[in-house]
């Protein structure tokens, strides 16, 4: 291919990512804006930032792919599957925008331009078909992560940070070792090709399992699943609550996104000597039982909830063990209804931080009588992570498992019907610790009669009302959603 | 009058959530309300009754519209339904809730800690325990039946006694862990049944009615009828059955499953312990007949050994817990697990009479453990003690309340004239006649059960013995005034309803009749399989 060909195919594929550029420009915006702008309390990087995004995901419904089309010479795949997953990450950028209120005091601009430069190297992530661009929008989003984890500009911020990059860097290396393995077996780095499937198929060497679990680990750090879990806690602590929001659910799903892909192509079409479907399987079940038992012992909203990230991407590993059409759908699925919960029920915890300066569980004592509409909300929110009825977290977990049941009931494979059971007998143990700030706001008293300060902006009462609502829709409507996931037309 | 069950399902859960709007300050509102509301139940429970029919087995007042149908590309099509209807079984459960649940608004008479709060949960409660005795899509059915969980749990947790909060977390848990179960099958079901008819692509479906009939089970799904798989030893449907009745137990409650109900019921106030006794634990009965036995006939006979064993043990070890019971609540709430014993007996035997015991046990003792925990709640109320050993020579204080205890403690221990003789002796009949009809439970399990009778006895009189007869003495303060009238007009018609079907059952028997029949026609098919 000469030049000219090369530029014509940029040219070419530049005009399917408008969304992409958007977001370019609204970072260099804020750039430049942060540099003229010196006066604090200015609401013009809250706007920029917002406006962006926005636009951003108003464009991908606009240009909504009918058919696959690859850009890039084969780097990246437009098509509705990335679209889908795109709309939802803009939509968990926006959410954390007005989740950030005035939280963030120091270098706000530097704050936006972060939060936007994740959520464009979460847009290529979930695009990406070839392991550079695989990495390169991974660490684009890791580099500006570990920053943004940090924002709290304290001694524990720092940590936390600090804790988040070594692990991540570490899972990095690793995962390009991995890459580079399967590289060096194939000859190609796009996975999606039939010379990947092909090359693999040939090799017997158990190095195919090995670059492969390499791989896959990296991903696994971006989702939060064990046994690549454990900077989770102490990043959630310590930084701000708007950032923990944003990191529980953006990289997640961005992560996702890669990694239902890969998972795909390193099956090999069903024709792996490695089963991985197990391996999934494992790490499902791995990710729950740490999730949900280490979540039991916790007294810190946010720390619980850490664990409770990582024991709902158990729960979404799910979908991806029945390595089905059907699964992938209920993944979908599962995500957008995981971003509206986690984002409802982190708005509350932050209402009542800011408000209330409730850093413990117990400290909510009482402020259910006295707050019964946003500790309402709060119980739906919970309530649909546990997966209760009637909630659409019931319906996202019913999809889940009825894809596993299907899958189990084509294969036969043992293990699936033992991940359907051990993730149900899990819903039960999660049901403990969700239900443990219900517990403490409606069912104990107050230690003693305090005054409590209200500063909560009508707005966000309005959200978290949108969002439960949205929750009880999605239950007795879920076509509205689903008709239009079952749409998505997954191929590798 | 087409939407009579969705007028009484719905009208609770509307009115509840309308009250959320009335502002807390006008706290006696909330109380009429809801007084109200299961007043209108009332009239409309008799527009029902009238264009109820008992001959037919069929379900009758059918409300079918299409709720969630997706296209799930070539899986097929997912179909859930809003399908509610009576049939004999669900008639006299929804009879049994809308009386009840008047009597449990009536209790509730004197709650004054957050009325607003308290009465929305009950109305909510009221819709969902009467919605799930209406479905007939098991996604409806799984709806209303979880969904009345949450209401419970805060009922116990923010109005209960004490030790409020481990009893109603430990009662959360175990329920669920109960619908996880159940919930395990329905997906199973869900992903084997599909709806009959010419359409070529297959209809994943919900209904209850398709699920009984094997012709409508996909061939090489994983619980069809003639080559089911096998995991481990067991077949699917028989790990099915197994799920089901665990589940259902949970809640109905069977020993060792039943460890939640003392806690609950010692905690929860009297309202909620009378709605838990007489509805909640109901539902377990309800969904093993509703669902286990008919859907999966093959393990209703497989394990009907062991279910029957189970009913044994639930009642002999219900009636010795009661009998060393300090507490009345707790002795009460014991009598139940014992008492519920009988129904699972009554099932296993899967002779018609012993299915028509077993219906007619569940709603004689929701009536009387509705009264007995109204009457140990009068006790309370006055001195809020409810330690047995504290009382003594009550009878010459309390006389009306000492008659009302004699009935409820003679009408619950079985003696003829009373509800609970009707229904023991069917179970009695069916158990003893199982062997010679099906040979599925042995003559001596029959014979062992009657032992609870005698220990029913024994706690009863023994109670009534300690508390009411000697000399008066009470070591708590207290007022021990007699009964009021709201607390005459709780009691008045419970004891009325226990005589009359104790004397005239056959009107009851009527309903249920063509309901037991058919179970047990379904059930005989597999009987000789074995």
């Amino acid at each position: 291919m000469n030049l000219q060909d090369q530029l014509q195919w940029i040219s070419d594929s530049a005009t399917f990512l408008s969304p992409e550029l958007i977001l370019l420009f609204g970072i260099i915006a804020l750039l430049i804006s942060g540099l003229i702008l010196k006066k604090e309390g200015t609401i013009i990087f809250h706007l920029l930032a917002f406006l962006s995004i926005g636009a951003s995901a108003l464009v991908v419904v606009i240009d909504w792919p009918e058919n696959p089309v690859r850009l890039f010479n084969g780097m990246i795949r437009f098509d509705d599957f990335s679209s889908y997953l795109k709309i939802l990450i803009d939509l968990g950028g926006l959410l954390t925008i007005v989740l950030t209120r005035n939280r963030i005091q120091k270098k706000k601009a530097e704050y936006f331009l972060l939060l936007v430069t994740v959520i464009l190297g979460a847009h290529w992530l979930v695009m990406s078909m070839n392991f550079v661009m695989v990495l390169l929008s991974l660490e684009m989003i890791s580099l500006s992560s570990y920053v943004l984890a940090g924002f709290g500009f304290d001694k524990k911020g720092a940590e936390g940070s600090l804790k988040y990059f070594l692990f991540g860097s570490v899972a990095t290396a690793v995962m390009i070792f991995g890459m580079s393995l399967l590289y060096g077996m194939s000859g190609t780095l796009d996975f999606s090709t039939n010379k990947f499937v092909s090359a693999l198929l040939e090799q017997k060497s158990p190095l195919v399992l090995i670059g492969g679990l390499m791989t896959l680990s990296g991903f696994l750090f971006k989702i939060v699943a064990a046994p690549l879990h454990v900077w989770a806690a102490d990043v959630y602590e310590s930084a701000p609550t708007p950032v923990v929001a944003f990191l529980s659910v953006v990289p997640k799903l961005a992560g996702f996104g890669v990694l239902i892909k890969f998972t795909l192509a390193i099956n090999l079409f069903g024709q792996s000597t490695y089963n991985w479907p197990t391996i999934i399987g494992t790490i499902s079940m791995l990710s729950l039982t740490i999730g949900n038992f280490s979540a039991l012992w916790q007294n810190n909203p946010k720390r619980m909830m850490a664990y409770s990230s990582i024991a709902q991407s158990g729960f979404l590993l799910i979908g991806l063990t029945s390595l089905s059409i059907s699964g992938v759908h209920a993944m979908l699925f599962y995500m957008a209804i995981y971003l509206i919960m986690n984002f409802l029920t982190f708005l509350i915890i932050q209402q009542f931080e800011l408000d209330h300066n409730t850093l413990s569980i117990p400290s909510l004592a009482g402020l259910g009588r006295k707050f019964p509409f946003q500790s309402t909300a709060m119980g739906v929110g919970l309530i649909s992570l546990v997966g209760f009825p009637i909630t659409a977290g019931f319906t996202a977990k019913f999809f889940l498992f009825s894809s596993l049941w299907e899958a189990f009931s084509q294969a036969g494979k043992p293990i699936l019907i033992v991940l359907f059971v051990f993730g149900l007998v899990n819903m039960v143990v999660s049901l403990y610790y969700y239900l443990k700030m219900p517990y403490y706001l409606f069912l104990k008293e107050p230690p003693s009669e305090k005054t409590f300060l209200v500063n909560t902006p009508l707005w966000e009462n309005l959200l978290s009302a949108f969002l439960v609502v949205l929750l009880l829709v999605l239950f007795f409507q879920p076509d509205l959603l689903m008709g239009w996931i079952n749409r998505i037309n997954f191929v590798l | 009058m087409q939407h009579l069950l969705s007028y009484l399902i719905f009208l609770p859960i509307i009115a509840g959530l309308l009250a959320l709007l009335i502002p807390s300050a006008y706290q006696k509102t909330f109380r009429l309300l809801a007084l109200s509301v299961s007043f209108v139940q009332l009239l409309l429970l008799l527009l029902i009754a009238r264009s109820y029919s008992p001959i037919s087995s069929s379900s009758q007042l059918i409300e079918k519209t299409s709720w969630i149908t997706l296209e799930l590309g070539s899986w097929g099509l997912f179909k859930a339904e809003y399908f509610v209807g009576l049939d004999g079984l669900s008639f006299i459960m929804v009879l049994l809730s809308v009386v009840i649940l008047f009597i449990a608004v009536l209790s509730s008479w004197t709650t004054t800690k957050s009325a607003k709060g308290y009465f929305i949960l009950l109305l909510i409660l009221n819709g969902a325990v009467i919605g799930s005795f209406c479905a007939k899509d098991l996604l409806l059915f799984y709806l209303f039946f979880e969904f009345m969980l949450l209401p419970m749990y805060f009922l116990i947790g923010i109005w209960g006694g004490p030790r409020r909060e481990y009893a109603s977390i430990k009662f959360f848990l175990y329920t669920l862990l109960g619908s996880i179960l159940i919930l395990v099958v329905i997906i199973g079901l869900y992903s084997s049944v599909k709806e009959p008819g010419p359409s070529v692509q297959v209809v994943h479906t919900f209904n209850m009615e398709y699920m009984k009939d094997s012709g409508n089970y996909i061939s090489g799904s994983v619980l069809n009828y003639s080559e089911p798989w096998i995991i481990g030893a067991w077949s699917a449907r028989l790990w099915a059955f197994l799920f089901l009745f665990i589940g259902f137990a949970i809640k109905l409650p069977m020993v060792p499953l039943h460890t939640w109900l003392p806690d609950a019921h010692v905690e929860a106030p009297t309202a909620i312990s009378v709605v838990l006794a007489a509805l909640l634990l109901k539902i377990g009965g309800y969904g093993l007949a509703r669902l286990a036995y008919p859907v999966f006939p093959d393990g209703a006979v497989y394990f009907s050994w062991f279910v029957g064993l189970m009913g044994l043990i639930s009642i002999i070890y219900g009636a010795l817990n009661a009998l060393a019971s300090k507490d009345l609540k707790r002795l009460i709430a014991y009598s139940s697990v014992s008492h519920m014993g009988f129904v699972l007996l009554g099932l296993a035997s899967m002779t018609i009479e012993g299915i028509s015991g077993a219906i007619y046990q569940m709603f004689s003792h929701g009536i009387l453990s509705a009264m007995l925990f109204l009457l140990a709640g009068v006790i309370y109320d006055r001195t809020h003690d409810r330690l047995i050993e504290n009382y003594s020579g009550l009878s010459s204080v309390m006389k009306s309340y000492t008659a009302f205890i004699i009935i409820a403690f003679f009408a619950s221990m079985g003696l003829p004239g009373f509800s609970g003789f009707i229904a023991e002796v069917m179970i009695f009949f069916g158990a003893f006649k199982s062997h010679s009809v099906n040979a599925l439970l042995p003559e001596w399990m029959a014979v062992t059960a009657t032992l609870g009778l005698i220990l029913g006895a024994a706690y009863y009189l023994w109670t009534i013995q300690r508390m009411f007869f000697g000399p008066l003495s009470v070591k708590v303060p207290g007022d021990l005034h007699d009964l009021d009238n709201r607390e005459y007009a709780m009691l008045i018609p419970l004891a009325f309803v226990a005589v009359v079907f104790g004397i005239f059952p056959q009107p009851l028997l009527d309903i249920i009749n063509p309901f037991a029949n058919e179970l047990a026609g379904i059930v005989s098919r597999f009987v000789n399989v074995h």
